[in-house]
């Protein structure tokens, strides 16, 4: 039932088809009704025209018989009768059979001699009431329809005529005869059958013809949507068949002028943004090398700070200073191009991301100018191996933790890690200025900086957190960040430990196990 | 005095390196156009060769695969271009190590100049073996049987480095600390391609290694004597 419905809901061919079949049914079913009715009383009705001829002729031979028997003796009488009703009535083959009853109507006085007789096969007592009750009425002759009930058990479908008739000395009588109805009633049968055969026969007929219609129009309809669908999925090359020039060719010819209007315009873009990542690519290359002569330049010249001029041996520190930011931003913007371009791509490797981390917190701890001996690690194994692309994962870790030094304030930095069989999570956790509900929101935005007034401790360059968050999303794993005002921030890598693999929980959650709601608002 | 060969086609930058390296106690030869340098290299056989790849006449590649061709020298790839792909593919034609521009500092080029010319594993003399291969790192010869192998010495030195512990199964960035001297660095193609330069010359059938182990999820290892 709920299939059904279903279908009726989804598919176009299911539902006309049924309204088709609904609607044709009834008319098969008025038609066939009026046309059964009709044939019914029209042979009905050429047999009752005979028959009543017949039965009034009969009638008046009755009659003919009783006056001319007048003066015979009652015995002589009842032969007489008895005869007549012999000779009246057809007997043998069922079609025709007729039968001819005398009967005395009911309530006339009773005489000694009674002249009730019938052929003597068919009960007296199938004669309808009604009829009867119309006889006793008055003397002009009636008819009904109804079953005789033969002697022998068989029921017939018959015509009742009957009329009143005196029998001098005999008293008041009634004279049925009985029309065996059985040859029309097997016409009309015959009709019945034919017309609910021919009816399902045409509904069978009429539900093929508008299926085979329906798919011609709806296998059209079917195809389109399917390449639609394709060429939404982003096969730009479908096209529609055109084999007619009826309405779905015209519907066809339409959609293929969109599809090659969008996938030229696609295309275009296509090739904007390739000349676009190809230009920064190549503007970023361009610049390495006069960046490696620069920076070559500059070391030489700050070896030798030491014999300079002091205003001079301080411009040298500058230099190398921004020549170093100035290669960092260079590095991160080629890689930002790289994700633009989507062309980043993973090249996993097995590791220990325990390991990688005590690395990465090892080399802070060494080359920082802030004292960063307050990176601590928690993790409840000593290592936890795990499938992915150990260069950008490292670079997430440098990420995170070069962000968190710079806002912990000189405050411990918490570095939980948590692995599934499936995932592994790993949260870097300070407690210093901490970032606020909008400030959240825009965390990972390119050059987004919290408050630009605020010095830059690490000289990071802007990208840092942005490009974590791409190489978080090309391990198809997620990066979430947590903070409060003053109360520290915190952000959770999420990895799938195989790579290429989804996640599907996050081992640690981005709201602290440290922090409490109630707490911080008290 | 050591020779190195700077091939690279920015002046610039070539007489920059020029004035470090000389500094640092070098000699200098320049080159700047891809398709000479193949004949100062015959003319003046230098110790070192610090090739660009992108070069006017014959790209810094091709330049790497003609050298390889006729002599065993170390060459360092300078690359303006990170990406995977010249990386590899400079590795693959015979280059040693490379240095992707720009340089971290200049110490670290010289680092890697220092590393790659000196002989490592100088602790360890007289005849290893792994397989059917020999070993003799005093003569720097390998041979099978008696068929002497060409080895650069990069290759010498990563088969010297497995066979002289063998069984210890030796992770990448192991690897790269003992035979490239990097402290700390995460690119592990360096030894993956080294590995199936090696395996093309010592062993049997490259894809069935018995010479050099692939150990799965850890890194390689030295196998059995034959």
């Amino acid at each position: 039932m709920n299939r059904l419905r279903r279908s009726l809901k989804h598919s176009l061919a299911t539902r006309v088809i049924l309204s088709t079949l609904l609607l044709s049914l009834s008319v098969v079913w008025l038609t066939g009704s009026a046309l059964y009715s009709r044939l019914a009383d029209g042979i009905l009705a050429t047999s009752l025209n005979s028959s009543l001829a017949e039965a009034r002729y009969t009638f008046f031979n009755a009659e003919y018989q009783v006056l001319a028997s007048q003066s015979m003796s009652v015995a002589d009488r009842k032969e007489a009768l008895a005869e007549f009703v012999v000779s009246t009535s057809t007997q043998g083959i069922n079609e025709e059979r007729r039968e001819v009853i005398f009967v005395k109507t009911p309530g006339a006085p009773t005489t000694a001699n009674s002249y009730e007789m019938s052929s003597n096969v068919i009960k007296n007592s199938s004669i309808p009431k009604d009829l009867r009750a119309k006889i006793k009425k008055d003397s002009k002759l009636h008819y009904t329809y109804g079953p005789a009930r033969y002697n022998d058990g068989e029921r017939i479908d018959s015509l009742f005529v009957g009329q009143r008739i005196i029998i001098p000395t005999g008293g008041r009588y009634e004279v049925y005869i009985v029309f065996s109805l059985k040859n029309q009633t097997a016409t009309v049968e015959l009709i019945l059958n034919s017309l609910l055969i021919t009816g399902v026969a045409l509904i069978f007929l009429i539900g093929l013809i508008t299926w085979l219609v329906v798919r011609q129009v709806v296998r059209p309809v079917r195809e389109a949507a399917r390449i639609a669908n394709q060429f939404t999925q982003g096969d730009f090359t479908q096209r529609m068949k055109v084999v007619s020039t009826d309405e779905m060719a015209t519907l066809a010819i339409s959609y293929n002028e969109m599809a090659l209007s969008i996938e030229e315009q696609i295309t275009r873009l296509e090739h904007l943004s390739r000349v676009q990542q190809r230009f920064v690519s190549d503007v970023t290359h361009e610049l390495r090398t006069p960046l490696t002569t620069l920076r070559m330049a500059s070391e030489v010249i700050h070896v030798q700070r030491n014999s300079f001029d002091p205003l001079v041996a301080r411009s040298s520190e500058l230099l190398v200073a921004q020549l170093d930011r100035f290669e960092r931003l260079l590095e991160d913007l080629l890689e930002v191009s790289r994700f633009d371009a989507e062309v980043a791509v993973l090249e996993p490797v097995d590791f220990d991301v325990i390991g990688l981390i005590n690395r990465c917190a090892a080399d802070f701890d060494m080359g920082g100018t802030v004292p960063t001996r307050d990176i601590q690690l928690e993790a409840d194994e000593d290592s936890v191996t795990i499938n992915a692309d150990i260069r950008r994962v490292e670079r997430i870790m440098r990420n995170l933790l070069s962000n968190a030094l710079d806002h912990a304030e000189g405050k411990k930095i918490l570095v939980s890690v948590l692995a599934t069989d499936t995932e592994v999570g790993i949260g870097v956790r300070d407690y210093g200025s901490g970032l606020d509900e909008s400030a959240l929101t825009r965390v990972f935005d390119r050059f987004w900086r919290e408050d630009p007034s605020r010095a830059r401790v690490r000289g990071g360059t802007g990208l840092g957190l942005s490009i974590a968050l791409e190489d978080a999303r090309l391990h198809n794993g997620e990066l979430d960040a947590w903070g409060r005002p003053n109360q520290g921030a915190h952000f959770v890598l999420t990895l799938p430990r195989k790579a290429g693999e989804l996640i599907n929980s996050r081992p640690i959650k981005a709201t602290p196990k440290d922090f409490h709601q109630e707490a911080f608002y008290q | 005095m050591t020779l190195i060969m700077v091939v690279d086609d920015d002046q610039d930058l070539a007489e920059m390196l020029g004035i470090v390296l000389t500094s640092s106690g070098f000699d200098v030869d320049m080159v700047s156009r891809g398709d000479e340098a193949l004949e100062v290299f015959r003319n003046n056989p230098p110790d070192l060769v610090l090739l660009d790849v992108m070069l006017p006449g014959i790209d810094g590649i091709e330049v790497c695969r003609l050298i390889r061709k006729e002599s065993m020298v170390p060459i360092v790839m300078l690359s303006a271009k990170g990406e995977t792909q010249d990386v590899v593919r400079g590795l693959e034609a015979g280059a040693d190590d490379y240095m992707q521009k720009p340089f971290r500092d200049k110490a670290e080029l010289i680092a890697r100049i220092r590393t790659r010319l000196r002989r490592t594993n100088s602790d360890v003399t007289g005849l290893l073996s792994i397989g059917d291969i020999t070993i003799d790192v005093t003569a720097h010869e390998v041979r099978r049987g008696a068929a002497l192998i060409q080895l650069t010495r990069l290759e010498f030195d990563l088969l010297v480095a497995l066979a002289k512990d063998p069984g210890r199964v030796f992770t990448r960035d192991a690897l790269l600390s003992e035979v490239w001297g990097y402290r700390q660095t995460t690119d592990t193609r360096l030894v993956n391609v080294h590995v199936q330069r090696l395996r093309s010359k010592v062993e049997h059938d490259a894809d069935r290694p018995e010479i050099i182990m692939t150990v799965r999820g850890v890194g390689y290892k030295a196998g059995g004597a034959a």
